[in-house]
């Protein structure tokens, strides 16, 4: 029966709860186990050891959920990460750039332009993003190759290490950086219309056209807020290795949108939250940091990472099947 | 009507064409604040690219639009949406996975600051359902309303924008009667506060109930406007096709053959419990029930769609198992979805590659397809049910009209070589015209050996087309007629659970 003249609905947040509850268990299940295998692991080094790592895949991971939020995707993010990496090299060794923020700020730029360039391949050459992503991210890592010639480069500047290194008041800058972005990112997804106009986006996009948003400016903005942050995360590496390579950063796209989906954002767009995001960064992280802590070879850590994802991915679709179904019985 | 007034709105010699097929010819159309101008005419007659271009969704080719007076360039939504123009569209458009709330508001968040301002959205969307006495909680997802609540939602959006000028296309398509006269009761606020509406429906009993104006439209030229008084739905719809429509004869029905689909206790509980019925060779079967009754259940277990759980089905008198509608298929069991757009069709495909999508295995050898014998099968039916379109077999069914695309889907199953056709609203968004015209396919198929299950929120549509009908209330079947004994009122009061 419709339900126009019967009681009103429960209001369905629990939904979105459900899917944060189980990936904070997983997330207990984690530091529990691992505390208990390795006495190493909940010690104040190796904690800030692992907040440290987190900020480069949590960065990135931000702008990967606003893409997938609208129902795309961008694989470039690992490739303009090492772009950024050797513009800020190369314009400050070869170019003789005066400062090395002066590049750090170039190199934001160029992370910025590629973005742009993805948004528009999707909103004015209707390319699918997957494509117009892939192409991006061949011709990003392309570039970072020509313009270092394949060399890595030292870049041992003291301030500039404050970016990857440094620490206030014993908490990593990195972290502190990127708590600061998921704040700020999580007010704007939530609170602001050009947040909600993304979710209306990705769940219909024909229905938030028809309502007079502007599709095509937000995707624009939201594939150059992804290059920009990819760009961020690039320095921030650069700075914690004293050095860039053409090289690095490889498969990072791969867990960035893994934590991204771990965290509950749908690959078809429309559903997703920082928070999730948030979580599913540092699962991964744990995960990576507790098998190495166990001596778990490097090989048999993606095994598990993949095991992990599936899992979480899986029991949730199983779980809203569920709820959907009872939902029908319920009408 | 005080036709000394300006009009709202003046749509002056429009004309469109697609492909170089001309859709609009010089059209004209105007439109008064705080009456309502039901825009008829045939699917193709081309109301929906007329209200597209007063949208701003498509540009026209010729022809000037004016508002109060003045002309207006629409070059996006966006711009007729600043001029208070509003569409609600027969799919509807809406966001599944926000609020309804969110849904309501979608581009217009209002602000505090920077920030949407949630508390006025709560507020907003609480006085805009209470103003259409609506019980929908704001708060719940789009994605958990019924298909009546999601559409509700769509005219309070309306409301919410405060459009002069809205556009209903089929508004009450999906609607119980019931619910349709809580949609009038809206209209006549909406009148009452000076907007003018547009309403294009199909219902033409419904027409004299709500409209001030007809304007009717045919093969994209403009026929007539008159004031309603002027007309009646025989006029209208004879205006519509162009051409002297005759009353379809209610004959006795012809006696069925042996049982080709009959179900035993069919079961699911919550949906439909018990359902026993049989469909003889030859016969039409109709099945009617207000919405919500699980009729349109029932036909999505049969075909596999969806489960059934204690039961059985039989064919030919053997008990089939159907667990999917791959088994439905190979026991010989069409199935036509209510939302052909999104369960009958790939759109994009073209019509011959829709019609023998479920054929496949026989129009190939050995993984290679016979083209040319796919070809003239397609052919065969098209022309036998008389399907319309620009471009030959090899059109995208995207491009096709309502009635027509429900005759592709009609022709995959026949081309399937089915025993058994089971019609879930076959005329669902369907003009008139191309009504009586699948109502007679039905009848010729019948005449030819099919077995026919039709399920249906539509009474006409009961009574005029089956040889026998059921009624359905609460998911188990609540009396059987036969075509003689049947009335709308007798079908009425059973399907709502009164005593036949």
């Amino acid at each position: 029966m419709n339900r126009i003249e019967s009681a009103p609905l429960p209001v369905p947040r629990g939904r979105q709860a459900a899917t944060t509850i189980s990936l904070a268990a997983t997330f207990l299940i984690l530091v529990v186990f691992f505390a208990w295998r390795s006495p190493n692991f909940l010690t104040a080094i190796n904690l800030v050891n692992l907040a440290s790592t987190l900020a480069i895949v949590g960065i990135v991971a931000i702008g990967e959920t606003l893409v997938l939020i609208t129902g795309g995707v961008d694989i470039s993010v690992g490739a303009v990460a090492a772009l950024a990496g050797v513009v800020t090299s190369v314009l400050l060794l070869n170019y003789g750039w005066p400062s090395i923020w002066l590049c750090a700020l170039a190199a934001l730029i160029a992370g910025t332009i590629v973005g742009l360039t993805n948004g528009l391949l999707i909103t004015r050459f209707k390319i699918n993003p997957l494509i117009a992503t892939l192409g991006a991210y061949s011709i990003a890592r392309g570039l970072a190759f020509v313009l270092s010639g394949g060399q890595t480069n030292l870049l041992n500047d003291p301030g500039f290490q404050f970016l990857g290194r440094g620490a206030i008041a014993g908490i990593p800058f990195s972290l502190l950086l990127m708590l600061l972005l998921y704040a700020l990112f999580w007010v704007v997804l939530n609170h602001t219309p050009f947040g909600r106009n993304l979710y209306a986006i990705g769940s219909n996009r024909e229905a938030a056209r028809l309502s007079g948003i502007r599709v095509n400016r937000h995707l624009l903005v939201v594939y150059a807020v992804t290059g920009l942050l990819s760009a961020l995360g690039g320095l921030i590496n650069v700075s914690q290795l004293a050095s860039s390579a053409p090289r690095s950063a490889v498969g990072l796209e791969f867990t960035v949108i893994a934590a991204v989906v771990l965290g509950g954002t749908s690959l078809s767009g429309g559903k997703g939250s920082l928070v999730g995001t948030f979580i599913g960064v540092i699962i991964l992280r744990i995960l990576d940091n507790g098998l190495t802590l166990l001596n778990i070879s490097s090989f048999w850590q993606d095994v598990a990472r993949g095991t992990v994802l599936l899992l979480a991915v899986g029991f949730d679709q199983i779980r809203q099947r569920w709820s959907e179904r009872e939902a029908r019985r319920g009408q | 009507m005080d036709n000394n007034r300006r009009p709202l709105l003046e749509m002056r010699d429009i004309s469109k064409r697609f492909f170089g097929v001309p859709v609009l010819d010089r059209v004209s159309l105007d439109l008064y604040a705080g009456e309502v101008l039901a825009l008829l005419g045939e699917n193709g007659a081309g109301k929906s690219t007329l209200i597209k271009i007063l949208n701003g969704d498509y540009q026209k080719d010729g022809g000037d639009i004016y508002l109060d007076g003045e002309l207006v360039t629409l070059r996006e939504p966006r711009d007729a949406e600043a001029h208070g123009i509003r569409m609600i569209y027969q799919e509807l458009h809406y966001a599944p996975d926000l609020s309804v709330a969110e849904n309501l508001l979608l581009g217009h968040l209002p602000r505090r600051g920077p920030f949407v301002d949630w508390k006025a959205v709560d507020d907003i969307a609480r006085k805009y359902l209470a103003l259409l006495k609506v019980n929908i909680p704001p708060r719940a997802l789009m994605r958990d309303l019924s298909v009546v609540e999601r559409e509700i939602v769509e005219i309070v959006k309306a409301l919410a924008i405060q459009a002069r000028i809205i556009v209903m296309d089929e508004p009450t398509a999906a609607l119980a009667p019931r619910e349709v006269d809580i949609l009038f009761e809206i209209i006549r606020n909406l009148q009452a506060q000076n907007v003018a509406i547009i309403y294009i429906s199909h219902r033409l009993d419904e027409i004299p109930r709500i409209a001030n104006r007809v304007t009717i439209l045919r093969d994209g030229k403009h026929i007539a406007t008159r004031p309603i008084e002027d007309l009646d739905t025989r006029e209208i719809a004879q205006l519509m096709v162009g051409r002297k429509m005759t009353e379809r004869s209610r004959k006795t029905a012809p006696a069925a053959g042996e049982p080709v689909l009959r179900l035993e206790r069919l079961t699911r509980p919550g949906d439909f419990e018990d359902i026993s019925l049989t469909v003889g060779r030859g016969e039409i079967v109709g099945i009617f029930g207000l919405l919500g009754a699980g009729h349109g259940r029932l036909t999505r277990a049969i075909f596999g769609a969806d489960t059934y759980q204690s039961g059985q089905i039989f064919i030919n008198g053997t008990p089939v198992t159907i667990r999917s509608p791959r088994d439905a298929r190979r026991a010989g069991i069409g199935f036509v979805p209510i939302d052909r757009k999104v369960q009958g069709l790939v759109l994009d495909m073209t019509v011959r590659e829709n019609v023998t999508l479920a054929n496949w295995g026989q129009l190939s050898r050995m993984g290679w397809f016979r083209r040319r014998l796919e070809r003239a099968n397609t052919q065969k039916w098209v022309d036998r049910l008389g399907i319309r379109m620009a471009g030959g077999v090899e059109t995208r069914t995207r491009y096709l009209s309502g009635g027509n695309q429900q005759k592709v889907v009609l022709a995959r199953w026949l081309e399937a070589g089915v025993k058994v056709l089971i019609l879930n609203e076959p005329t669902w968004g369907v003009d008139v015209g191309a009504r009586a015209d699948i109502y007679e396919q039905l009848e010729a198929l019948a005449a030819q050996g099919l077995a026919i299950l039709i399920v249906s929120s539509d009474i006409q549509e009961v009574l005029s087309v089956s040889h026998r009908i059921l009624t359905m209330h609460k998911g188990r079947i609540s009396a059987e007629f036969s075509r003689a004994d049947a009335s709308e009122e007798r079908l009425l009061q059973a399907a709502a659970g009164g005593e036949a």
